[in-house]
């Protein structure tokens, strides 16, 4: 442990441009014009999951780090035509020091986009967040469910016909067991029994 | 439950809850976890039992009636986070802020990381059993906060920061007691490390507890002093200067292992730098504006307001409507006492955000929790999540 200690040092970065050209070699995007301050580019749903992985992997960009998911709902943006939702995301690569956008559209009805979860680790809850708070599908998405509403909600809080001051009666928490046996099984266990146990030191079979 | 091992041993798991509401979960988080023996074989994580709806509250008000809110995210370092939305906002507008303005914010925000620090390392030892070092910490701490007060008449909920300024300028004698009270702290930092470094109990329960690889704290997308204990030197101060951190001579902190040893002693060793950082802004503080004169953020003078008729129309303006930021989207982020802080903010140049999207540092290490703690004891689980330093309120907004 020491304050001077260091790993690589941090690259230059690429410009905006090179960024866009790199891109458009392989994919159909286009610059988004609503981000002036960084680069934002719009994707298709179809060739996200490909240009993730070429973020992710080629060399000039790097982009090694997801930064977060979330999504716009434009139904009360003034004079918008295009589709309702943007899924927005945000990356940054640690070792060039650049930061990139990507922006997929969703359509009302349609609310369906490939999940990025194999890729990075986080987006399996950064996903989970978008799904819970404005109800778009990841699909292949392992454990789709909400994250920060409690599990009764019904609604997606953060679209914009979702009335403020709607109230909803919860209950119930959330029992977790179902994600609990997953991750015993993911993790190589297999599962005999269900029940719930019983406490450490006492014998069910054995007591008086 | 009943099940069998991956090594083939059938063995009865004991199924249990760490939290929501426990105090060694230094908040309402839920672990469910499935346990062999003292072991612990699978979790699962919930949050959200802080959840509030930030997002959509700030989408029904002004800008500056956002700031509040902020202050509720990480409650530990309030003013970090003002600053983190402030700094945001100003880059929609383009706004350059006075030099005074921008030193104060500075000697503020390494301040607050200070205390945040003072917390998370102070409960984390206290998790250990250790509990002098929590008053050692405490206690300088209890200072500070009378300086926030002074500074900006609260304790906790600062709303210190506006759009384009400062509440209020420094007052008389601010310099001598922060000077004053980073002398306390150096003092509790030198104590406290005196009792932990050399303490055989606290090595044992730290060294090699939880450890996180460099990639896969990257694949899970941590930021600050967490990303640093695992080796990877990567600071926003450093890499996306802002508000001039190029100028000022410090070092990051980093670790070796990703254990939790180190990120305790990488907190408590930043705590040095920014010090170092406060006494460097402090020499270079000098008199002047802590406002912008950009007429679309800040209140006209008041004497061109009694005299003027465009000051007059311009104050009314921004008292009856609030700020109207450019339309766009941007995100800024700042280097907080957990790391990134990240403002998505989308504006339809209304005086409403349409839409403010937090970026909590602490999401991403409390998604990795679960996987951290399997197959460490459930003793070391506690202290694990400590180190990370989950807030609540900046978890699930």
């Amino acid at each position: 442990m020491s304050t001077d200690a260091m790993t690589q040092p941090i690259g230059d970065g690429l410009d905006a441009d090179a960024t866009l050209a790199a891109l458009t070699e392989r994919f159909s995007v286009e610059r988004d014009p609503q981000d002036k301050w960084g680069l934002s580019v719009i994707v298709q749903a179809d060739q996200l999951r490909e240009l993730v992985g070429f973020l992710r992997y080629d060399e000039r960009l790097c982009y090694d780090m997801l930064v977060d998911v979330t999504a716009v709902d434009y139904l009360a943006y003034p004079a918008w035509r295009g589709a309702r939702y943007a899924v927005v995301y945000l990356f940054k690569s640690l070792v060039l020091n650049h930061r990139i956008k990507l922006k997929v559209f969703v359509e009302e009805g349609e609310e369906a986009i490939p999940s990025i979860h194999d890729i990075y680790k986080i987006a399996n809850w950064t996903e989970r967040e978008v799904w819970d708070q404005y109800g778009i599908v990841f699909d292949g998405h392992p454990n789709l469910k909400r994250i920060l509403n409690h599990h009764e909600f019904v609604g997606h809080p953060l679209r914009k016909d979702y009335p403020v001051q709607k109230r909803q009666h919860l209950s119930i928490n959330d029992p977790m067991l179902d994600e609990l046996t997953a991750r015993l099984r993911q993790l190589g266990f297999s599962i005999i029994d269900h029940e719930a146990t019983t406490p450490s030191g006492q014998d069910p079979e054995g007591a008086a | 439950m009943k099940v069998e091992n991956p090594a083939g041993d059938i063995v009865e798991l004991m199924t249990i809850n760490l939290g929501p509401s426990h105090p060694a979960t230094h908040g309402t988080l839920r672990a469910f976890c499935a346990l062999d023996g003292e072991t612990v074989s699978a979790a699962a994580c919930e949050m959200g039992y802080l959840h509030r709806g930030f997002e959509k509250m700030v989408e029904q008000g002004t800008y500056s009636m956002v700031l509040p809110y902020t202050d509720r995210l990480n409650y530990c370092s309030a003013m970090l986070n003002n600053i983190g939305f402030c700094k945001a906002v100003e880059t929609m507008f383009g706004i350059e802020l006075p030099e005074r303005c921008v030193r104060l914010r500075v000697i503020i925000g390494e301040l607050s990381r200070v205390i945040d620090h003072l917390v998370c390392i102070g409960a984390n030892l206290v998790d250990l059993g250790a509990m002098t070092n929590f008053w050692y910490f405490f206690n300088p701490r209890e200072s500070v906060y009378k300086i926030w007060e002074k500074i900006s008449g609260a304790r906790l909920t600062n709303t210190w920061t506006r759009i384009g300024g400062l509440y209020r300028d420094a007052y008389d004698g601010f310099s001598d007691d922060i000077r004053a009270v980073v002398t306390k702290i150096e003092h509790a930092i030198a104590e406290v490390r005196a009792l932990i470094e050399h303490n055989k109990i606290f090595l044992d329960r730290t060294k090699d507890v939880c450890v996180v690889s460099a990639e896969d704290a990257i694949s899970w997308g941590w930021t600050g002093p967490c990303l640093r204990a695992c080796g990877v030197d990567r600071d926003l101060r450093k890499d996306e200067p802002y508000y001039g951190y190029e100028t000022y001579d410090f070092d990051t902190v980093i670790g070796t292992t990703g254990d939790t040893y180190d990120r305790v002693m990488v907190r408590m060793l930043e705590m040095i730098e920014s010090i170092s950082i406060i006494r460097q802004a402090l020499d270079k503080l000098e008199d002047g504006p802590i406002n912008s004169t950009d007429a679309r953020v800040r209140l006209p003078n008041k004497q061109a307001v009694y005299h003027d008729m465009e000051a007059l129309i311009n104050q009314f303006k921004l008292i009856y409507e609030g700020v109207r930021p450019p339309p766009g989207e941007h995100y800024d982020a700042t280097e907080a006492a957990n790391g990134e802080l990240g403002f998505f903010v989308v504006s339809d140049g209304g005086t409403n955000p349409y839409k403010v999207k937090v970026r909590p540092p602490c999401f991403t290490q409390y998604a990795a929790f679960g996987e951290m703690i399997e197959g460490s004891l459930v003793a070391d689980a506690l202290p694990t999540l400590a180190s990370i330093n989950i807030i609540a309120g900046e978890l699930d907004r």
